[in-house]
């Protein structure tokens, strides 16, 4: 029997109406504020070579994009991802470009297999910026000053959580305990999921080694500042105490411009892509068991692409923000209603369309009524 | 106050996890423990408990109707949620086996005929091993399969084995070790950071007495 017409794939939809006008309106609250940091807006290609993708995410998170053979035999790929996209045209549209160079987009991306079972999307919509050849603690900061800004400005702030950490706290244990690949990335899951008890069992080969303790304490690290002596006491290795270093000197910023009840250090937080070097964040926010956007440092993205450069960004889900505003209800809502349209009617159907035209010059909202025509 | 919603796992957990819970501090009512309804609150009302089938514990964990949850790694193995798993707890102690009529299923080279509830680590396991597999997937008396030539092994939980006994199966190889787990969504570890924390460490402390005989 042929599958009926009216079915749609897993994971796609439709938005329409409210939602539609909701989601919109985010998008436009979200890219005046980048507009307001001088980030220009940049559109990418919605196909591209997979290896790209493979690059830039890592043959784990590329392998769920949508792909299929190009007439030429390459292998190509419906984006799964903005930043690959941006981070090759940073190193080669724009690598006589002055820097930094500050750059955001709005689009969706697409995976044929969702990475856990509450994400359900296919194809998600994204909104991104990227601070790209600028490396030290400003870009950083400006990044997770205009991620306070938007979540302040959708009313989002309140009941929020920015967990931070940065990924070499974990990199210079795993370097300390001389992990093969594999062992690395097994080691990585037990921590991102907190799973201490199996991290202990894993790690009793390499018994003796200070930092193999370090290593079961990340999984319970979370908190304010104050975790940061905690970690101190147990980390030892030069790589993951710069790395805490850098943590605090962000924290003590954040600290004085007043908005530390919206971050938390959580050095257990170690998943996301593989293209992260430095100082990563996710954003948490109220009425969603799923995380809403992250970001971080990739100072080595734009190298697989000729033109090494260090490079910070963070992206928000735009259909989770709309889900959850819609949920908090419409009230507090970015979307302002349009206003009532003038009904336009005409028994004749040029008079009808002048007084349309005169209402629209004037910029009125119209509707065409299309029952006194005589035709 | 922060209120926390927790997914218990309906059947065999149960009855420990309550009494764990119980230990860990919640106060819960005769009336609440026997009653039939699928949600209860504690006398403090900061913990409300759900009771649901044991598959559906990461379900609601996942989608972050439930804070938290408690339930076998078995499941956990199987469905593999995007979840976080801070403790490992010594109630539902069990194994994920093997078990088949007699040893000689090894020597089948080819295909081997695999009956279970638990088709992914059944598929990991032989996997790993190169072994091709026909997964025929059940949902209950996984035993009956290889007695009446469906199977030629099953993939299934083992507590005390007397089940595959009393059927003249014997365990042929263990896979893994099961245990409860205390497993919590990824956005309320960080919303609700101070009542999962404490919840945390109660549960383990509990947990620990128990573990020493206390």
């Amino acid at each position: 029997m042929p599958e009926p017409l009216s079915k749609i794939p897993a994971g796609m939809r439709y938005y329409c109406g409210p939602e539609a006008r909701l989601r919109r309106a985010i998008e436009a609250t979200v890219m005046s504020i980048f507009d307001g940091w001088s980030y220009e807006e940049i559109t990418t290609p919605t196909i591209d070579y997979y290896s790209l993708f493979e690059h830039g995410m890592g043959p784990t998170q590329a392998h769920r994009a949508f792909r299929f053979s190009d007439g030429d035999g390459r292998l190509l790929a419906v984006r799964p991802d903005v930043t690959s996209l941006v981070a090759r045209a940073a190193a080669t549209l724009f690598a006589q470009r002055e820097r930094p160079l500050r750059l955001c987009y709005v689009a969706p991306v697409f995976r044929q297999q969702p990475e856990s079972h509450t994400d359900w999307r296919r194809e998600s919509s994204q909104i991104g910026c990227e601070l790209i050849g600028a490396n030290s603690s400003v870009a950083d900061i400006e990044l997770l000053a205009i991620v306070c800004e938007v979540l302040q400005q959708l009313g989002l702030d309140r009941g929020c959580s920015i967990t931070l950490t940065d990924i070499d706290v974990f990199n210079g244990i795993a370097e300390e305990l001389k992990l093969d690949q594999d062992s690395r990335d097994e080691m990585r899951r037990l921590v991102d999921t907190r799973n201490t008890s199996d991290l202990k069992q894993f790690l009793a080969q390499y018994s003796g080694t200070k930092d193999s303790h370090a290593l079961s304490r990340l999984t319970q690290i979370s908190g304010k500042l104050e975790i940061l002596n905690d970690a101190r006491q147990s980390i030892t290795n030069a790589r993951s105490r710069a790395a805490l270093d850098r943590i605090a000197r962000l924290w003590s910023v954040i600290e004085s411009l007043q908005l530390s009840d919206h971050f938390a250090i959580d050095l257990g937080d170690v998943s996301r892509l593989d293209y992260y070097t430095g100082l990563t964040f996710k954003i948490y926010v109220d009425g969603t068991g799923r995380r809403i956007g992250g970001g971080g440092r990739y100072d080595a993205l734009t190298a697989s692409f000729g033109k090494p450069e260090p490079a910070v960004g963070f992206v928000l889900e735009l259909d989770a923000l709309t889900d959850i505003l819609l949920g908090r209800g419409e009230s507090n809502s970015p979307a302002k209603s349009s206003a009532e349209p003038a009904l336009i009617t005409d028994t004749d159907l040029s008079g009808l369309f002048r007084a349309a035209l005169d209402k629209r010059a004037l910029g009125e909202r119209i509707v065409i009524d299309s029952n006194e025509v005589a035709l | 106050m922060t209120k926390l919603t927790l997914a218990i796992s309906k059947g065999r957990l149960q009855a420990d996890a309550l009494g764990l819970l119980q230990r860990a501090g919640l106060r819960l009512s005769s009336d609440v423990l026997s009653t039939r309804r699928l949600a209860v609150e504690d006398e403090s009302g900061c913990y409300r408990l759900i009771f649901v089938k044991p598959t559906d514990v990461p379900v609601y964990v996942e989608h972050g109707v439930a804070d938290c949850g408690i339930v076998g790694r078995d499941v956990l193995l199987e469905w593999e949620p995007d979840l976080l798993q801070p403790l490992a707890l010594d109630i539902g102690v069990c194994r994920i086996v093997v078990a088949a009529k007699s040893e000689a299923i090894w020597n089948q080279f080819g295909m081997l005929r695999v009956a279970t509830k638990y088709p992914r680590i059944a598929a990991k396991h032989f996997g790993a091993r190169g072994v091709a597999v026909d997964m025929i997937e059940l949902s209950g008396s996984v035993e009956l399969a290889p007695v009446l030539g469906l199977a030629d092994c099953i993939v299934d939980l083992v507590e005390t084995g007397s089940t595959l006994r009393e059927n003249g199966l014997s365990i042929v190889e263990v896979i893994t070790e099961s245990s409860a787990r205390l497993v919590v969504n990824r956005a309320s570890y960080q919303l609700k950071a101070d009542a999962i924390g404490q919840l945390i460490r109660s549960v383990d402390k509990a947990s620990q007495r128990s573990a020493n005989g206390d």
